[in-house]
């Protein structure tokens, strides 16, 4: 009944009730819209960091994450990959790269540059990866081709069908070199990445550094969510001291920092909404409960107790608080549909190269937690309100009552 | 037994610059099944004095008791049980919750008596509504009813909780002198064949014509006190 009570008492004020509950949907749906698009943004970040970068799973040698950038032939792996696939979900692949930094020319010009050798036929294979800006990806039937970063191109003054010559120092401190054509020239999620960066396929990459093997084997799983319990198989079934295994989020140091970073922003907008839910909602509850003064006196004098009063208006608020998010969580959902239907294609942010379309991550912990926020902050905001009400003094309470 | 015991109670408070006395040693004594009216000028004491004995406003001075238990002593929330299980509250402005049907607030303040299962208190409400003649009206919310109606609901709510103190602060005030009359006879039968005790104040003749002990208040002092028999009471209602 106290239930029922609350509720027609929110009713009754209609259009106040109406306005809070708008207040209140308005900042769940701020807050719900503002934390899916930070999730969608960061999923796609995300994979495209895992697929681009580091894998899922990365097998290299003991000690190379560490050292293997200064000294990397120190670090090799053997030429044939030792891991049974049988032991990953199925779906998953196996992909050797190998690490080879020298220099790439193009008529007068000269640049340094970072290079993967990648196998073509499972490496680096849809846009989630590597977007190609011009020109085609590689494909498993090239071997004196590669493909640009789009600064390191620009830097050349290079385009697709020209042929650049690249200069790498042996193991053996003999210099190698050959000519390959520019396939295409792509665009990571990483503009450093991409001043630098040029792929090769991992059979030129091994014939220019007159070596076997590979720097990393990256696992490609079919979902990112099944990488922690592919882990464990992974690291039983390769000798510690000859194999050192990582997942993807231990590696992805950038991905943890900006999101990170983005997390805060959010926390920020939280704590917004929660101060204008709060005065909103006191300010509100105060009206109600001044309005209602003559009740509160009476029901008092009927034998409720201070903490039943307390109560019935703390349950208003809540009521209020849960109402309203149902609202804007709806809204949120809506505005995602929206999003989805419009394909808005937004800026790249900070250190991005590239633009991604608009979208919302929308999960039920996060609705949970929106939910949560607004009942909390409205029955919050009630307290005082509420503390004041069942305060009273009783005889001048009826008073009012008309 | 008495029922009530006020015992030279004072009430002082402040209003403005000035102290008020409210009540001034105030001795009274009601033994249960009396109908008493409590008269005098507005200023008398008469609201005071009942707010004192209905526990919702304290002495400044003195004691009361409600069936023996001295309450000037007790916690908000134990005096909030006090009104819940032995008083009965009616206001000149009737004071219904305008959210609840006239059913639902009967039954209000049964929910703060948790040994009554919900089948008890329907039954309960539904006695009482039907005791003031208001059965049909059950649904209603108190806008829809008229206001000897909703007096007749207030009742029902008093009652509901079985009181044996039911107070009443000028319960005819806002009422024609028919309706007031039939309310005041409600309360009479009432009072008759429950035994329940019914201290109002008034300032209304006939009303205090139909009361079988009349206190008669002023300057915060009881100036005296008159007794009649339930018959002269009779006699005396127009």
């Amino acid at each position: 009944m106290s239930l029922l009570l609350a509720l027609r008492n929110l009713r009754r004020q209609f259009r106040r009730s109406l306005t809070a509950l708008l207040s209140i949907g308005f900042g769940v749906t701020a807050l719900l819209v503002a934390t899916g698009f930070n999730a969608a943004m960061f999923e796609e970040f995300r994979e495209a960091t895992i697929r681009s970068q580091f894998g899922h799973l990365q097998v290299t040698r003991p000690g190379f994450q560490e050292r293997g950038r200064s000294d990397p032939w120190a670090y090799l792996l053997p030429a044939d990959v030792t891991l049974d696939p049988a032991l990953l979900p199925s779906g998953s692949t196996i992909s050797p790269r190998l690490l080879l930094n020298g220099l790439v020319s193009f008529g007068e010009r000269t640049l340094p540059f970072m290079s993967e050798g990648i196998d073509p036929a499972r490496d680096m294979l849809d846009d989630r990866s590597l977007r190609i800006e011009l020109g085609r990806r590689l494909g498993p039937a090239d071997h004196r081709h590669v493909v640009l970063g789009e600064g390191l191109a620009r830097q050349l003054e290079v385009e697709p069908g020209e042929s650049v010559v690249l200069l790498v120092n042996t193991p053996t401190g003999q210099l190698g070199a050959a000519e390959a054509e520019v396939a295409g020239v792509f665009s990571s999620f990483s503009q450093e990445f991409d001043d630098a960066a040029l792929l090769l396929p991992l059979s030129l990459a091994r014939e220019l550094a007159q070596v076997e093997g590979a720097h990393a084997w990256l696992v490609f799983l079919q979902d990112t969510s099944a990488t922690a319990s592919a882990l464990g198989p992974v690291r039983n079934a390769l000798p510690a001291d000859e194999f050192d295994v990582q997942p993807w989020y231990t590696l992805a140091e950038f991905y943890a920092r900006a999101s990170a970073l983005f997390q805060q922003q959010l926390d920020l907008v939280k704590g917004i909404v929660v101060f204008i839910i709060l005065l909103g909602i006191g300010n509100t509850m105060m009206m109600s409960v001044l309005e209602r003064t003559g009740e509160i006196g009476t029901v008092m004098a009927l034998g409720n107790t201070r903490a039943s009063v307390l109560r019935g208006f703390l349950l208003e608020g809540a009521l209020l608080g849960l109402l309203g998010a149902v609202l804007g969580v709806l809204a949120a959902l809506g505005v995602g549909q929206l999003l989805a239907l419009a394909a808005i294609e937004m800026p790249p942010p900070p250190t991005f190269a590239r633009s991604y379309d608009a979208a919302l991550l929308i999960t039920p912990p996060m609705v949970l937690e929106v939910l949560l926020i607004a009942i909390v902050t409205t029955t919050l905001a009630s307290f005082y309100p509420a503390w004041r009400a069942s305060r009273m003094e009783i005889v001048e309470a009826i008073r009012h009552a008309r | 037994m008495a029922i009530v015991k006020v015992e030279k109670v004072g009430k002082r408070y402040p209003l403005g610059e000035q102290v008020v006395d409210a009540l001034r040693d105030v001795s009274l004594t009601i033994d249960p099944g009396a109908f008493l009216a409590i008269a005098g000028p507005s200023g008398s004491g008469k609201s005071t004095l009942l707010n004192i004995i209905g526990c919702i406003d304290s002495p400044s001075t003195g004691h009361v008791f409600i069936e023996g238990q001295d309450v000037s002593g007790k916690t908000p929330d134990q005096l909030a049980d006090v009104r819940a299980r032995t008083l009965g509250f009616i206001f000149q402005n009737f004071n219904l919750l305008p959210v609840l049907s006239a059913r639902e607030n009967v039954e209000y303040p049964l929910l703060q008596l948790p040994e009554l299962s919900r089948a008890e208190r329907r039954e309960r409400v539904a006695h009482y509504l039907d005791m003031v003649g208001l059965a049909r009206f059950a649904e209603h919310r108190p806008n829809q009813l008229s206001g000897g109606q909703r007096q007749r609901v207030a009742i029902a709510r008093a009652l509901a909780t079985h009181s044996r103190l039911v107070l009443a602060d000028e319960p005819t005030a806002n009422l024609d002198r028919e309706t007031g009359r039939s309310i005041l006879e409600l309360m009479q039968s009432i009072n008759s064949k429950a035994g329940t005790t019914f201290v109002f104040s008034t300032h209304d003749s006939h009303v205090m014509a139909m009361a079988d002990r009349l206190v008669h208040m002023e300057d915060g002092c009881i100036l005296r006190q008159e007794e009649r028999s339930a018959q002269s009471a009779e006699e005396a209602a127009p």
